[in-house]
């Protein structure tokens, strides 16, 4: 019932996630922030089973700020999906597998913006737009209508607007509320959608 | 009274040394040197083998000179076979970032690792420290070029050009000298290790035999190592009058 | 003879048992002793299943275990602090095992606990969370945050997540930041909020609740409209019943404010509303 979308635009990486938090039949809460920022210039988003997604993803954000701190670098966004790629694949192996998806959004200074699609059966992969949940079969076609690579940030957010429209009119579960984050060279900032 | 407390590397003496530590580096001051210059271009490594024998087998395979990954060489001053244990843990650690990250380990890091392992044999009991220095020579996207240097207590850090092993002093004033610290292309690298190697060494025995170099360069953004093949090594000399042509001997 | 049979079948957890000789005093690290706390697990391929055979909330089987369940609970915060509300029933199936159940905890003086789900689970847990808070008090000095706090029961009980615990609770106080609430379940979830409710009741508990939520409400209203909500709960809700218990916490800490007979609420509030229509 989550919905997270991504989209690598020209020099930023756009990210919007729903924000309620559910549990049975109730919305628990409509103001749920399921992002994690993992350094200055790294983000992720994420669902999936209750408990395991905020547990995973402070997990990995933990480990990703001491990297930080140990060796006065910060992981790049891809050795961070890389790395979350793999602790989710030792846990798979387990009898209790974290059932998380995640986007990892970044800008790596030398590489310029990226997004990596994680699933929970930790299959990774660099795209240039993504999305998890039901909203996906809804705004992947959509994407792949109007997407180019050397979007502008107005043009992604326009996109972006498209998409939640289409799932306002479409998508049986009502989300009113989604939160849209950009990452690019300054960092990670909230924009208004 | 210092012989009391060097026997055994984790004991203080009463003056706060570490003597079996400060031996292993002493070891170090007489073996084979090696010597680093960073460039703007890349680095250059070269490294003095000493040949014990004329029957021994030479050049078949470089025992001063290692590749740790594909970001990084390193030279080795000290005993061989510590070393080797070294260079191995090296490739492993390195492999091992890559398996984690999907990335080249940062060049610090790398050497942080395998001083660390360093640091562990000055400090557990019934141990010895590993009788090894070393240059690396490594590129990351975080800092560019790099050149390291550690020694047997654990120590390291990062230098412009260094030099370690015998005369190591006399050559680190030479570099010290002639270092240019804007612009030096790979070019002026290679002139400043011929003239280091010119003044440290025994210029009439020099050659492909006793000499081993390597440079770690950057090729359409691609990080690019190579070791010198002995030809190489002999024309460089020549060219930078190191050693004189035959031509010259001739005369 | 007895203590012999029980030792036999049970092994120390940490923490517990185990007399104190000065031998295996010394070796005791305290700080690990009360931060670890593991239980044996049944000697089964999954817990669940293993617990399902054994428990049954719905047949008539007498030789199943019956766990408590079926509850009505809500806290929220509004402008002067935090109402906590709760009923009292307890149902083991379709039976009313207890019509004054306690579903409130005093983890201490400015946190409380509440309970739905499994009375047992939550019980037990919220019990550890207070010694936990107290060791925390002693050790650092000064009272536990309400977000550490809930941090403290969240990581518990997502360490046994699958295991067949069963807990929805709210964790509610007053710290430096002033008043917090907070919804830990046995999913691990853990929600800060302001508002909420848990139980087979929440649903009718949340209608009045939301309709009638106003955060500048004063400390009056917002009690009797967590006493409504729970009454009107309880009317629809078969598994919820018997007492509307309120909290109500300020920066003094908590306080207790009163338990009401549903049975009086149904009759005030009729009369009331005769009196409205009169």
């Amino acid at each position: 019932m989550e919905c997270l979308m991504g989209l690598v635009g020209k020099d930023f990486v756009i990210t919007v996630t729903d924000t309620m938090a559910i549990r049975s039949i109730t919305v628990l809460k409509h103001d749920e922030d399921k992002t994690r920022e993992l350094n200055p210039h790294t983000l992720i988003s994420y669902c999936g089973e209750a408990g395991d997604t905020t547990n995973f993803a402070e997990y990995v954000q933990k480990n990703v700020k001491l990297y930080g701190i140990r060796n006065n670098i910060e992981l790049t966004p891809g050795a961070t999906a890389n790395f979350v790629r793999r602790e989710l694949a030792d846990s798979l192996r387990t009898r209790s597998a974290y059932q998380v998806n995640l986007l990892v959004s970044g800008y790596d200074h030398k590489k310029g913006p990226c997004l990596y699609w994680i699933d929970h059966l930790s299959a990774l992969a660099q795209v240039p737009f993504a999305a998890h949940g039901y909203c996906a079969y809804y705004c992947i076609s959509l994407m792949d209508r109007h997407y180019h690579p050397d979007i502008s940030l107005d043009e992604a957010m326009g996109l972006i607007r498209q998409c939640l429209e289409e799932l306002h009119r479409r998508f049986i579960i009502n989300m009113p509320r989604f939160v849209a984050k950009v990452v690019d060279k300054d960092g990670i900032r909230v924009i208004d959608l | 009274m210092s012989r009391r407390y060097d026997s055994r590397t984790t004991i203080f003496s009463p003056e706060g040394r570490l003597y079996q530590v400060e031996y292993a580096m002493e070891a170090i001051s007489h073996a084979g040197t090696v010597i680093g210059v960073l460039s703007d271009e890349g680095i250059v490594l070269a490294a003095e083998r000493r040949v014990t024998s004329k029957l021994l087998e030479v050049g078949l395979s470089s025992e001063k000179l290692y590749v740790i990954n594909d970001h990084m060489i390193a030279g080795v001053a000290g005993i061989t076979s510590d070393a080797n244990t070294l260079i191995e843990n090296a490739r492993v650690q390195a492999q091992q970032y890559y398996l984690s990250y999907g990335e080249e380990i940062p060049a610090e890091q790398l050497v942080q690792r395998l001083c660390d392992l360093k640091q562990g044999y000055t400090q557990y009991g019934g141990l010895r420290p590993f009788g090894v220095s070393f240059l690396y020579a490594g590129y990351d996207d975080h800092f560019g070029f790099q050149l390291y240097h550690s020694d047997p207590s654990g120590n390291y850090a990062g230098w412009k050009a260094t030099c370690i092993g015998a005369n190591y002093s006399s050559a680190q004033s030479t570099l010290k000298q002639d270092y240019k610290e804007d612009g030096m292309t790979m070019k002026d690298a290679i002139a400043l290790v011929m003239k280091v190697l010119a003044k440290i060494m025994d210029t009439n025995s020099l050659s492909s035999e006793n000499l081993e170099m390597a440079t770690l360069t950057l090729d359409a953004d691609k990080v690019v190592h190579r070791v010198y093949e002995p030809k190489e090594i002999d024309t460089l000399l020549k060219e930078h009058d190191v050693i004189k042509s035959s031509d010259d001997m001739m005369e | 003879m007895l203590s012999e049979i029980v030792a036999q079948y049970t092994s120390e957890p940490t923490g517990y048992g185990a007399e104190l000789t000065p031998g295996n005093f010394l070796a005791r690290d305290a700080a690990k002793q009360f931060d670890s706390l593991s239980f044996d697990l049944p000697n089964a391929e999954n817990p669940i299943d293993f617990l399902n055979t054994y428990t049954d909330v719905k047949s008539d089987n007498d030789n199943l275990i019956k766990l408590a369940h079926g509850t009505t609970t809500l806290a929220f915060k509004y402008a002067g602090g935090v109402v906590v509300a709760v009923d009292s029933r307890a149902t083991q199936g379709s039976v009313i095992a207890s019509q004054s159940v306690k579903k409130v905890i005093e983890i201490n003086p400015y946190l409380l606990g509440t309970m739905a789900g499994g009375a047992a689970d939550c019980f037990f847990w919220e019990r550890e969370l207070g010694r936990r808070c107290r060791l925390y008090e002693l050790r650092n000095k000064e009272r536990i945050s309400v977000a550490a706090a809930s941090k403290l029961l969240a990581n518990m009980v997502y360490s046994y997540k699958g295991m067949g615990l069963s807990m929805g609770t709210m964790v509610s106080g007053w710290d430096k930041t002033g008043p917090n609430l907070f919804y830990v379940d046995n999913d691990g979830t853990r929600l800060k909020g302001n508002l909420f409710s848990v139980g087979s009741g929440a649903t009718f508990a949340y209608g009045v609740l939301d309709t009638g939520y106003d955060h500048e409400m004063n400390k009056a209203d917002a009690i009797d409209l967590g006493k409504r909500s729970i009454y009107h709960a309880t009317h629809r809700d078969a598994y919820s019943g018997g007492y509307v218990r309120i909290y109500h916490i300020n920066k003094e800490g908590w306080e207790f404010i009163s338990l009401t007979d549903v049975d009086e609420l149904h009759w005030q509030y009729a009369d009331e509303s005769r009196n409205r229509g009169a």
